[in-house]
C-alpha cells in the first residue's frame, strides 16, 4: 500500500526530476571524505569571507559614488546616514583584512600538508591566482574611500609598481590612467574592484571547488606517505 | 611521475576515504562553526572598533605619511633594505618571482613525500619566509612615525563647529566675527580697506558652495584677499575649507534650515548671578571674537589668547587681566573702548555686544576662574545670595 506523497515531497520530486537534486546531493554533500582536522576549515572560511565581501560590497554600491567629488561624502553618508550602513561597511572593511589573512593561511595549510602534489596541482595553481587576485582586491579597494590614507597609499603603490626601467613609467600610467592619481584612477580601480577582479575570482573559485569535489579532499599526510 | 606511483596514491586515498567521514554533516559542521565564529568576530569588530575616520584627499598636504594596507607592509619594509637604484628588483622582480615559484610549485617540487618531516628543505624555506614577513611587518609598524591628524568632522554638527572655529581664526580678522565686514583695522597691508558684508542675502543667494570654496581656496587676490588653500600657499586643506563653507551656509543663508539632529552650540548662556568660568563661557567668546588676531604671527603686542594661561599672563603690557579688579584691567578698559597710549580699543573694528562685555567683566571680577567647579565654589563663597536655580 503506497502512501500518497505529501505536497513538499511532490514538489521535491518535481524539482528533482528537472534539476537532478538527488544526484547533486550524492556528489556534493553525501560523499565520503578522509578524516580531516580543523585546519581544513580555512578554505571554506575563505569562501565564506568572499561571499560576505560580495554581499556587503553590493550593498555599498547602492550609495557609493566613484567620483572624486562624491566618493568621500558618499562613504561618510553610508557611515552616518544610512541605517546599518556602518555595520555593512565595517564588515566589508574588516572582512577585507581577514580575507587576505585567510587566503594566506589556507595556502600555508595546503603547503605544509603537501596537498599541492599529484593529483591537485591544478587546484593549487588556481589557488595561487586567487591569492594574487585577492591582493588586487585589497589594493584597488583601498583607494575607493578617497581619503588621505587611500590617496597616499595608492600614490606610493603605483609609484613602486613603476620603478622598473623602461616599462615602469608605462605601468604607472596604466594603473593611474594618466600621470597623476585622478578621477580616472578612481573609476579604473572601481571597475576593477567591483566587476573585473571579483568576476574573475568567482569563475576561478567555481573551478577550484569543482576540482576539490572531483578529486576529493586531501588526507592529512602520514610519515610513510 | 610513473603510473605505479599514481596507482598507489589512489589505492591509499580510496582506503582512507572509505574509513573516513561523510562530508555532510561531519565536515560541513566544522566549516559552519568556523564561518559563524568569523562572522561574529567581524560584526564585533564593526560594532566595537569600527572604521577609523580619515580626512578627505588633499594632494597638497605633503606632511602626510603614506602607508600601504597592513598586508603590504612587509614588502614596504623590505624595500628599505634595497638601495635606491635597485628598488625595482625588490619591488617587482622578487615578488614576481616568488609568485611564479608558488604558481609552478607542484612541478618544481619533485619530492614525492607529503609529510613535512620528509620535506624539511621546502617547509624550512617557507617557515623562514613567513617568519621574515611577520618580522618585517612588526618592524614596519614599530618604526612608522605617528601621523599628526587634526580632528575629522563627520557629522553636520561637527562640521559647523569646526567651520565656526576656523572662520574665527582665519576670516574674522577682516570680515568680522559675524561676516558683517566694515573697515579693516590692525591687519598689515589691508589697513583701512572697507569690506562689504558677506553674510547678506545678496551674497548667500548668489554664491554656490563651490564658489565660496573657490574664493576661500584661491582668494580674490586683485581685491586683496589672500589665498587660504594649501594648493595656493595658504594653510587650509579641502576638509577645512569645506567646513567653513558649511558654517557660512548654515549660519547666514536664511533659506537653509538646520536639520533637527544637528545641535549647534550657540553662545554660552549665563544666569543673572552665575559666576562665569573660562572653560564654559569665556573660551567660546575668545575663540569667536579675539583669536583671529591674538594668536602667534599676528600684530598683537604679544598678547596671545590660545589658552587660559596666555589669556591671563601673556603680552608686552602684562598683566592684561587683574583677577578681581576689572576696572584696572587693561583688558576691560580696551573692550569698554578706552583709547590707551599703546593700544586702540578692542576689537578694533566694532565694539563687542554689551552682554559679551558683561560676561568678561563678571568673570574677571570673580577672580577669573578656569573650570566650572572653581566658578561654582566662588559662587558658593559669595554666599549664594541669589542662586541661579531656586532652592527647594
Amino acid at each position: 500500500m503506497t502512501q500518497k506523497p505529501s505536497r513538499t515531497q511532490a514538489l521535491y520530486a518535481w524539482l528533482d526530476e528537472r534539476l537532478g537534486l538527488t544526484t547533486i546531493n550524492k556528489l556534493v554533500l553525501d560523499r565520503k571524505v578522509p578524516k580531516v582536522n580543523w585546519w581544513y576549515t580555512l578554505g571554506s572560511a575563505t569562501l565564506f569571507l568572499f561571499i560576505l565581501q560580495v554581499v556587503t560590497g553590493i550593498f555599498l554600491t547602492v550609495y557609493y559614488v566613484p567620483t572624486p567629488d562624491h566618493a568621500y561624502d558618499s562613504v561618510n553618508y553610508i557611515m552616518q546616514g544610512v541605517r546599518f550602513g556602518w555595520l555593512v561597511r565595517g564588515i566589508h572593511h574588516w572582512g577585507a583584512s581577514f580575507m587576505v589573512l585567510f587566503v594566506f593561511l589556507h595556502m600555508l595549510r595546503v603547503f605544509y600538508m603537501g596537498a599541492y602534489k599529484y593529483p591537485r596541482e591544478l587546484t593549487w595553481m588556481i589557488g595561487v591566482l586567487l591569492f594574487v587576485l585577492t591582493l588586487g582586491m585589497g589594493f584597488t579597494g583601498y583607494l575607493l574611500p578617497w581619503n588621505q590614507r587611500a590617496y597616499w597609499a595608492t600614490t606610493v603603490g603605483t609609484q613602486i609598481a613603476g620603478t622598473p626601467p623602461i616599462i615602469g613609467p608605462w605601468i604607472t600610467r596604466i594603473l593611474r590612467g594618466g600621470e597623476e592619481i585622478s578621477a580616472l584612477t578612481l573609476s579604473r580601480f572601481f571597475a576593477l574592484h567591483i566587476w573585473m577582479i571579483p568576476g574573475l575570482m568567482a569563475l576561478l573559485i567555481a573551478v577550484h571547488l569543482y576540482l576539490v569535489i572531483r578529486i576529493g579532499i586531501s588526507n592529512p599526510p602520514s610519515k610513510d606517505e | 611521475m610513473n603510473e605505479e606511483f599514481k596507482k598507489k596514491y589512489w589505492e591509499r586515498y580510496l582506503r582512507l576515504k572509505h574509513h573516513g567521514v561523510k562530508f555532510y554533516p561531519d565536515v560541513v559542521y566544522k566549516d559552519l562553526v568556523v564561518s559563524f565564529a568569523l562572522f561574529l568576530l567581524l560584526v564585533g569588530l564593526a560594532t566595537f572598533v569600527g572604521v577609523k575616520p580619515e580626512p578627505p584627499v588633499d594632494p597638497n598636504d605633503t606632511s602626510y605619511i603614506p602607508r600601504p594596507e597592513w598586508y603590504f607592509l612587509f614588502l614596504f619594509e623590505f624595500l628599505k633594505f634595497i638601495p635606491g637604484e635597485l628598488e625595482w628588483v625588490g619591488a617587482v622582480v622578487i615578488p614576481g618571482l616568488a609568485i611564479l615559484i608558488l604558481f609552478f610549485l607542484p612541478f618544481l617540487d619533485k619530492n614525492p613525500y607529503r609529510h613535512w618531516s620528509k620535506r624539511k628543505m621546502g617547509t624550512g624555506i617557507m617557515t623562514a619566509i613567513v617568519i621574515a614577513m611577520v618580522g618585517l611587518t612588526i618592524r614596519a609598524v614599530a618604526t612608522t612615525p605617528k601621523q599628526e591628524e587634526g580632528p575629522v568632522a563627520l557629522t553636520l554638527t561637527e562640521q559647523i563647529a569646526l567651520g565656526q572655529e576656523l572662520y574665527s581664526i582665519h576670516c574674522a580678522e577682516c570680515h568680522g566675527p559675524d561676516g558683517e565686514g566694515g573697515e579693516i583695522q590692525g591687519v598689515e597691508g589691508l589697513e583701512g580697506v572697507v569690506l562689504k558684508p558677506i553674510n547678506s542675502q545678496d551674497e548667500m543667494y548668489t554664491r554656490s558652495d563651490q564658489t565660496l570654496y573657490n574664493i576661500i581656496e584661491y582668494g580674490q587676490q586683485d581685491l586683496g584677499m589672500p589665498p587660504f588653500g594649501r594648493a595656493y600657499g595658504g594653510e587650509l586643506g579641502p576638509a577645512e575649507i569645506k567646513a567653513i563653507v558649511t558654517f557660512m551656509r548654515y549660519t547666514w543663508d536664511d533659506r537653509v534650515e538646520l536639520p533637527q539632529e544637528a545641535q549647534v552650540g550657540g553662545m554660552p548662556q549665563l544666569g543673572p548671578d552665575e559666576v562665569p568660568s573660562y572653560d564654559e563661557h569665556v573660551e567660546p567668546l575668545v575663540k569667536r571674537y579675539c583669536i583671529s588676531c591674538h594668536r602667534p604671527g599676528k600684530k598683537n603686542n604679544n598678547y596671545l589668547m590660545t589658552s587660559y594661561d596666555e589669556v591671563l599672563h601673556s603680552g608686552d603690557h602684562a598683566p592684561v587681566i587683574i583677577p578681581g579688579d576689572p576696572d584696572n584691567s587693561i583688558f576691560v578698559q580696551l573692550i569698554r573702548r578706552q583709547e590707551l597710549d599703546f593700544s586702540r580699543p578692542m576689537p578694533p573694528t566694532k565694539a563687542l555686544p554689551d552682554d559679551v562685555v558683561d560676561i568678561f567683566v563678571r568673570w574677571i571680577a570673580a577672580g577669573a576662574p578656569k573650570t566650572a567647579e572653581e566658578a561654582d565654589q566662588i559662587q558658593a563663597q559669595q554666599g549664594g545670595a541669589a542662586p541661579a536655580t531656586p532652592q527647594p
